[in-house]
């Protein structure tokens, strides 16, 4: 028997562990949210993200003039901008303490840098400078001045790593802002599409597609990306929508991490009701 | 021995590092070269298929515990990668396939294989064009990383008499 079983071994050692790492793999891959994976995750993406910080420091010096000097003609619009506004907030200010609306404004925001990026163009990821000690939780929208960017994912002491807009496993509730329809925003891994839309909505190209504030991800409305095509569905009730980002990623260093997370009381309250149901 | 089982895990850091910091900025319309796999056929090659099967199932899990993605998808892809990239570890072709042109090509019958088994894992929907997938998806990366280990072929480090 053990003969029999050595001669296997010898001549089929490859095929044999070919199917046992298959097996692993399909094993592990259905333990993806096992918090205990999650947590062994972000142990090994936290030390190895302290050294390609390291690196990505060094590259990074040499589009810092660029950088500096596009940020400069930003911040001069941005000045322009923020004194019409400052009349609207005071407009809006009065009207506001007239309906005794509460005031929700003013979200801190953590500056972050990437510090490496993914391989895959379907499960784009980038590791950002920030993690748990400077108040970073798995849930925080990351964003830039020209808008969205992605979700973080996981979060370890120093790092984080986030879920851009060109991951698959990210969906998104958002708005057309003209018409406030919501709809469901997601990369097929070649566009970047709405669902759930029916034809007979009005959604037209050139809409500013913003995150609904319907969202339990992201409650607050930032700039998502512009509709470049609509069009009916060629099967079914849905329309086709294919929406162009504002922020291209490949440029973008620094960024900030909107530090608010989905409210827990109203999360509470959505699962009861569910469970009710 | 034992030094021979740790430099290719020492190697492997070392081409990450590079893979995640540097290889972005030489992307051509998102698509990037994949040194790890170029790594991978090396070693597969020069020791025998059973190594690289393993060593692909380790490289793979890795880049899954490091760069965040789907953990699993790339230790499969790289596994089956591996194991493909030995089918070439003759010991009477050892020296051909590694020092010759003939190494290109078998990177590219590896990438794509690789990139084709991630990319079902990443991107698989009912509605998705399976031929725009394979072209954006496995194609151009696996041509881009075929392209890029002919540097190889002149690397120092590469040649070695079997």
């Amino acid at each position: 028997m053990f003969r029999f079983l050595s001669k296997v071994w010898t001549n089929f050692k490859e095929y044999i562990a070919l199917v046992f790492l298959i097996l692993l793999s399909l094993i592990i891959l259905s333990q993806n949210k096992n918090p205990n994976v999650q947590k062994i995750r972000a142990i090994a993406f936290g030390s190895f993200a302290t050294i390609t910080s390291v690196i990505s420091d060094l590259i990074n010096v040499t589009d810092l003039k660029r950088e500096n000097e596009e940020l400069r003609e930003t911040n001069s619009k941005l000045m322009l901008q923020i004194s019409r506004f400052r009349e609207f907030g005071i407009v809006n200010k009065e009207l506001k303490e007239l309906l005794e609306f509460k005031d929700t404004t003013g979200f801190p925001l953590i500056p972050a840098s990437i510090v490496s990026r993914s391989l895959s163009m379907t499960q784009n990821t980038i590791t950002l400078n920030a993690g748990k000690k400077d108040g970073v939780l798995s849930g925080m929208p990351v964003i830039n001045d020209k808008g969205f960017i992605g979700i973080v994912n996981s979060v370890s002491e120093d790092f984080s790593i986030a879920r851009t807009l060109n991951n698959v496993d990210l969906r998104l509730t958002v708005m057309d802002e003209r018409s406030r329809i919501n709809g469901i925003l997601k990369w097929t891994g070649e566009e970047m599409i709405i669902t759930n839309i029916p034809n007979t909505f009005d959604v037209e190209a050139g809409d500013r597609i913003i995150t609904s504030t319907v969202s339990t991800i992201v409650p607050v409305p930032i700039p998502v990306g512009i509709v470049e095509e609509f069009r009916p569905g060629e099967t079914g009730v849905f329309s086709y929508i294919r929406v162009k980002p504002f922020v291209d990623l490949t440029p973008v260093e620094n960024l900030f991490i909107l530090a608010r997370v989905k409210s827990k009381q109203i999360d509470d309250l959505e699962l009861n009701f569910y469970r009710r149901q | 021995m034992k030094w021979e089982l740790i430099i290719p895990f020492i190697t492997f850091f070392a081409v990450l590092l590079i893979q995640l910091t540097v290889i972005p900025l030489i992307a051509i319309a998102g698509v990037i070269p994949d040194l790890i796999l170029i790594t991978l056929v090396y070693y597969s090659i020069t020791r025998d298929q059973f190594y690289g099967t393993i060593l692909g199932a380790s490289y793979g899990f890795f880049i899954d515990l490091i760069t965040g993605s789907l953990l699993g998808s790339a230790m499969l892809s790289k596994t089956i990668a591996g194991f493909t990239a030995g089918f070439f570890s003759t010991e009477t072709k050892k020296e051909i396939n590694i020092n010759t042109f003939i190494f290109s090509l078998i990177v590219f019958i590896c990438a794509l294989i690789d990139s084709i088994i991630f990319s079902f894992f990443s991107a698989f929907d009912l509605q998705t064009n399976i031929f725009q997938l394979l072209f954006e998806q496995a194609l151009m990366p696996s041509l881009y990383t075929s392209v890029v280990s002919v540097l190889f072929l002149f690397s120092p480090f590469r040649r070695r008499k079997f």
